[in-house]
């Protein structure tokens, strides 16, 4: 039986500039529903709302309307965060400590013992390619090898859920290709997969569900085989820009009627 | 509690590896050899120049070190986006500020205890005074309890001001606290109404220091302050403490990281 991992209603959120106090709609009418095993991948242009969304389930920022569950909870509760593994856009790390120091300190406040902190770390630092540079301070990796490490330190806890904002991001091809296969090994174990990304030869190839947002608007939602139909990945990348193309031409002239009215 | 360890060793491998505590704890060292230098300068008073301006170093770079990591402490985890990976593992806000505050708290140990012993050493190389070397230890805990009461309010201005803001809330804070009776005493001879009150209030919002370094002075002049004394100002500065992490924490419990 499946179970649902994520459940948002009507999730709404809305920034103030810190002058002016102009109003931005981040998010708008958010209604999605994420089952256990599942991969999803939330697509969407630059702004479109896409790291607002994780950042709401998991409990950085309040929303302003509408319903949140994450795990059974509401986000942020510890009993969800100790269940879930996150990686950040461009994930910014302690550059004083070492790789090897700096899982260990994350192990740590996963409450693992010492043998379970030790084993995942090595076991991970291996998975992500940065053996050699477990003991080099962070402050002197590339930025590929600090997304390396993000990676690693999200699944420090062996999490049944994973959110990846922008996992490939900073990645030379080696790296993309060893996140497909960590997906790929994440999915045949059954974890429930969230990511943000602009890559979609990656999401057409892990992902089994998409949805994509456009100016904070869940503009589409359903799986990628429907769309792909067992083709490349091209199909998608169709798919997406003209349904992206058909949404930003419905809001202008959705917009104009509005001034036109206005007018009137 | 684990949790609140691991980060108060965190803060305190961050600070231990920053080397402008080491520029801090040089300069510091220098000072207080300098008491030596301006003691010889003195009548008969070299001994007591030393220990006055050993102690004086000890709390003024303390101080310092207090302010500049203090004010930083929350406000540079969120300016570097290091938050992101705090905050989503397991652990509840007050964990997040009672391991902050504790990490620097434990880094002002150490460098109480070293600055201390320095000037230990240097007092009983000049004259083996039992006398004096006592007044040096009982005087130390007074200047730690004066440390963390910074601590904390660094702490919590961190947590929602910018660092040089942070710095100037907490210095002011701090030479308020040491300027406690004479608020009351301006309180007292001033006409006006408003301004009475506005340093009645201050005088009241604001933590005695001054206190503390009468006590201080007293104890270095061998007059034992009595325990009641001691016991007092302990819990007054540790309410005064606590006071100001419980606020942090709600601050931090209530802001978004956007």
């Amino acid at each position: 039986m499946t179970k649902t991992v994520i459940e948002t209603v009507s999730l709404g959120k809305v920034h103030f500039s810190n002058f002016l106090r102009k109003r931005f709609q981040a998010l708008d009418e958010l209604s999605l529903t994420i089952n256990s095993g599942e991969t999803f991948g939330l697509l969407g242009l630059n702004g479109a709302g896409k790291t607002t969304t994780l950042k709401l389930l998991l409990g950085l920022i309040r929303p302003t309307s509408g319903q949140i569950e994450v795990l059974g909870h509401t986000p942020g509760d510890v009993r969800a965060l100790a269940r879930i593994g996150f990686l950040p856009e461009s994930p910014y790390f302690y550059t004083y400590l070492s790789a090897q120091e700096f899982l260990d300190f994350s192990g740590r406040l996963f409450a693992l013992n010492d043998k379970e902190r030790h084993d995942r770390a090595k076991e991970l630092l291996e998975l992500v390619g940065l053996t050699d540079a477990a003991k080099r301070p962070i402050g002197k990796f590339s930025k590929g090898m600090m997304q390396r490490l993000g990676i690693a330190q999200s699944l420090l806890n062996d999490p049944e859920l994973i959110f990846w904002d922008e996992p490939t991001s900073g990645l030379d091809p080696i790296g993309r290709r060893d996140v497909r296969t960590i997906l790929h090994k994440l999915k045949e174990r059954g974890k429930t997969v969230f990511f943000n990304s602009h890559l979609l030869p990656d999401v057409s190839e892990v992902c089994d569900r998409i949805g994509i947002l456009n100016r904070g608007k869940l503009i589409f939602q359903g799986q990628v085989s429907e769309i792909t139909r067992g083709g490349s990945y091209l199909k998608l990348e169709d798919f997406f820009l003209s349904t992206i193309q058909e949404a930003e031409a419905n809001y202008k002239s959705a917009n104009s009627q509005e001034a036109r009215g206005t007018k009137n | 509690m684990n949790a609140v360890l691991t980060l108060a060793l965190n803060t305190l491998r961050e600070t231990v590896r920053d080397r402008v505590l080491y520029a801090f704890l040089f300069f510091a060292f220098i000072l207080t050899l300098g008491g030596i230098v301006l003691g010889s300068l003195s009548v008969g008073q070299n001994l007591r120049i030393l220990v006055d301006l050993g102690l004086a170093t000890i709390s003024i770079f303390g101080g310092i070190i207090a302010i500049f990591v203090g004010t930083a402490l929350v406000y540079k985890e969120i300016e570097k986006r290091t938050i992101y990976l705090i905050v989503t593992k397991p652990i509840k806000r007050w964990q997040f500020i009672l391991g902050k505050f504790l990490g620097l708290a434990i880094c002002l140990l150490i460098v109480t205890v070293l600055m201390g012993s320095f000037l230990l050493a240097l007092t009983t190389y000049m004259t083996p005074d039992y006398k004096i070397s006592f007044a040096l230890i009982y005087s130390l805990p007074l200047i730690y309890l004066e440390l963390l009461f910074i601590t904390a309010i660094a702490t919590f201005f961190s947590t929602f001001a910018t660092p040089m803001m942070s710095v100037v809330f907490t210095l002011g804070a701090w030479l308020i606290g040491h300027l406690g009776q004479s608020l009351l005493a301006l309180a007292q001879i001033t006409e006006s109404a408003s301004a009475k009150t506005i340093l009645q209030i201050a005088y009241w919002v604001m933590p005695d220091l001054a206190k503390l370094t009468l006590t201080r002075a007293e104890i270095t002049n061998g007059i034992s302050p009595g325990p009641e004394l001691i016991t007092y100002l302990v819990a007054y500065i540790m309410a005064y403490i606590v006071f100001l992490l419980v606020l942090s924490t709600l601050i931090t419990e209530r802001r978004e990281f956007p």
